[in-house]
């Protein structure tokens, strides 16, 4: 994964994308918005870090916007 | 309430001369009432002959996305303190080698915040802290942070790397396992922390083909110590061996795997086939006085072992026959990011490294990676070796 800061227009196409969905993996996430995938997750990184998005493990892990998916 | 109910199927799990879990999970229930609300759910398990856990979801530590396994039973109202119990990763120090005082350290810290059980360790390494609430993972987190500790792996991310004791303990070690492991595991930060794989990947590094940590079965990517030119016989340590009623043909040679030693029984003395010793540690596990691994050390790289999940249980693949293994280890590390990349761009969701493989084929995994096929890519030892004759490559 990249060292560098992530590029703020990704970061918000990110955020943007995952207000469609209930949940995304990174891959499917960085098809949809038109990114390469290491760019969407040097981004995603950085959201969790500022606390606006979060990991899930539902079988395999999944990002979605900050308490969007609850407990099972 | 679990304190009012019976449990003779556990009970029996505390029956023999072995240590049992059971007598440990009574001893924390006397502090903790989820260890004590625990005893009952399992009776209960066992009696309905199915779990009561559900397990995912948050992993509720900020900028993390893994080391946290969410787990709830499905049996909150009866076992309220187990309604939230999650499971922590604790990235274990290279080698498990710990003082006194940093296990003391992480037990406090654990039944402060959580139920006071651990499981050291579990089958990835880490240092697994067993039952603690969504409220006490931040709180838990900040606390083994200030200590020192970080988080280990889960889910879809790079496990925390393991390695054996290496020459900490042990003289067959070919490469110093700890330093590597510590190190690698500084370089994949990212990878370690911040899931973004088709699923997980496991790293582990043994010091020599004794592979006391199992890498070959389990990991995706064994790291196995070996040396790149002959076996070193003292000839002098043999007749010992042969003079205390040893008998090297028998117990040495036969067993052998592929008949590379040869012993004059007139002359006590032992000589190898440098160019069919597989360098198995057979010889070397039985006549540790006699014979040594050889003076150019390094690692075999192996990919692809893994349990069953999407296909069945894989054993790995000898993938790069030799490659020294020094600091810092550049080699292994452009190694690792080439094949990431390939198996995040080809991987199916939930499918491991050797799956996708297997599915494209080991001569398009090679191409793509760019890695030269070579004859000690063998599908099973000493048999079916692999041909990658390309259709342009044929001389019609």
């Amino acid at each position: 994964m990249s060292k560098e800061p992530a590029d703020p227009k990704i970061k918000e196409k990110v955020l943007a994308y995952l207000e469609t969905v209930e949940k995304a993996k990174s891959k499917d996430i960085a098809k949809a918005i038109g990114e390469v995938k290491s760019d969407v997750d040097n981004a995603i990184k950085e959201l969790a870090i500022e606390d606006k998005i979060e990991y899930l493990y539902i079988t395999t892990t999944f990002v979605a916007l900050k308490g969007k998916v609850g407990a099972p | 309430m679990a304190e009012d109910k019976k449990t003779p199927q556990l009970d029996e799990l505390e029956k023999g001369p072995w240590p049992s879990f059971v007598t440990e999970i009574k001893r924390a229930a006397v502090k903790s009432p989820a260890a004590n609300e625990l005893l009952g759910l399992m009776e209960r398990s066992y009696e309905d002959n199915k779990g009561h856990w559900k397990h995912g979801g948050i992993v509720g530590v900020r900028g993390y996305g893994g080391g946290v396994i969410g787990r709830y039973t499905d049996l909150p109202e009866e076992y309220p303190n187990l309604k939230e119990f999650h499971t922590m990763r604790i990235n274990q120090p290279s080698g498990w080698f710990y003082s006194t005082k940093s296990l003391r350290e992480i037990c406090d810290i654990w039944e402060k915040h959580g139920s006071g059980l651990t499981n050291m360790h579990g089958s990835t390494g880490d240092i697994i802290l067993l039952g603690t609430t969504t409220d006490e993972l931040q709180p838990t987190f900040d606390e083994f942070s200030d200590a020192g500790y970080d988080l280990g792996g889960s889910g879809s991310d790079l496990r925390s790397p393991s390695c054996c004791v290496g020459p900490g303990r042990c003289e067959f070690a070919c490469y110093d396992t700890l330093d590597m492991c510590y190190d690698i595991t500084n370089e994949f930060q990212d990878e370690l922390h911040r899931p973004m794989w088709p699923y997980k990947f496991k790293i582990k590094m043994s010091g020599c083909a004794n592979d006391c940590v199992a890498a070959i079965a389990r990991a995706d990517c064994s790291v196995i110590g070996t040396w790149r030119d002959t076996l070193i016989i003292n000839n002098d340590e043999v007749k010992a061996y042969a003079e205390s009623g040893m008998n090297i043909q028998r117990l040495v040679c036969d067993k052998c795997p592929t008949r590379a030693l040869e012993f004059d029984a007139i002359n006590n003395e032992l000589t190898v086939i440098p160019e069919d010793c597989s360098r198995c540690m057979h010889c070397i596990n039985m006549m540790p006085k006699a014979i040594q691994p050889g003076k150019e050390k390094g690692a075999s790289i192996l990919l692809g072992g893994k349990s069953t999940i999407v296909k069945s249980a894989f054993m790995s693949w000898v993938i790069v026959p030799f490659m020294k293994m020094e600091p810092p280890y550049t080699e292994f590390k452009d190694l690792m990011y080439r094949i990431w990349d390939w198996w995040d761009e080809n991987g199916k969701t939930r499918e491991r490294l050797g799956e996708l493989i297997y599915r494209v084929g080991m001569g398009t995994f090679l191409r793509e990676v760019g890695l030269p096929p070579v004859p000690q890519m063998v599908f099973r030892p000493r048999a079916n070796p692999y041909v990658f004759w390309q259709e342009e490559e044929i001389n019609k």
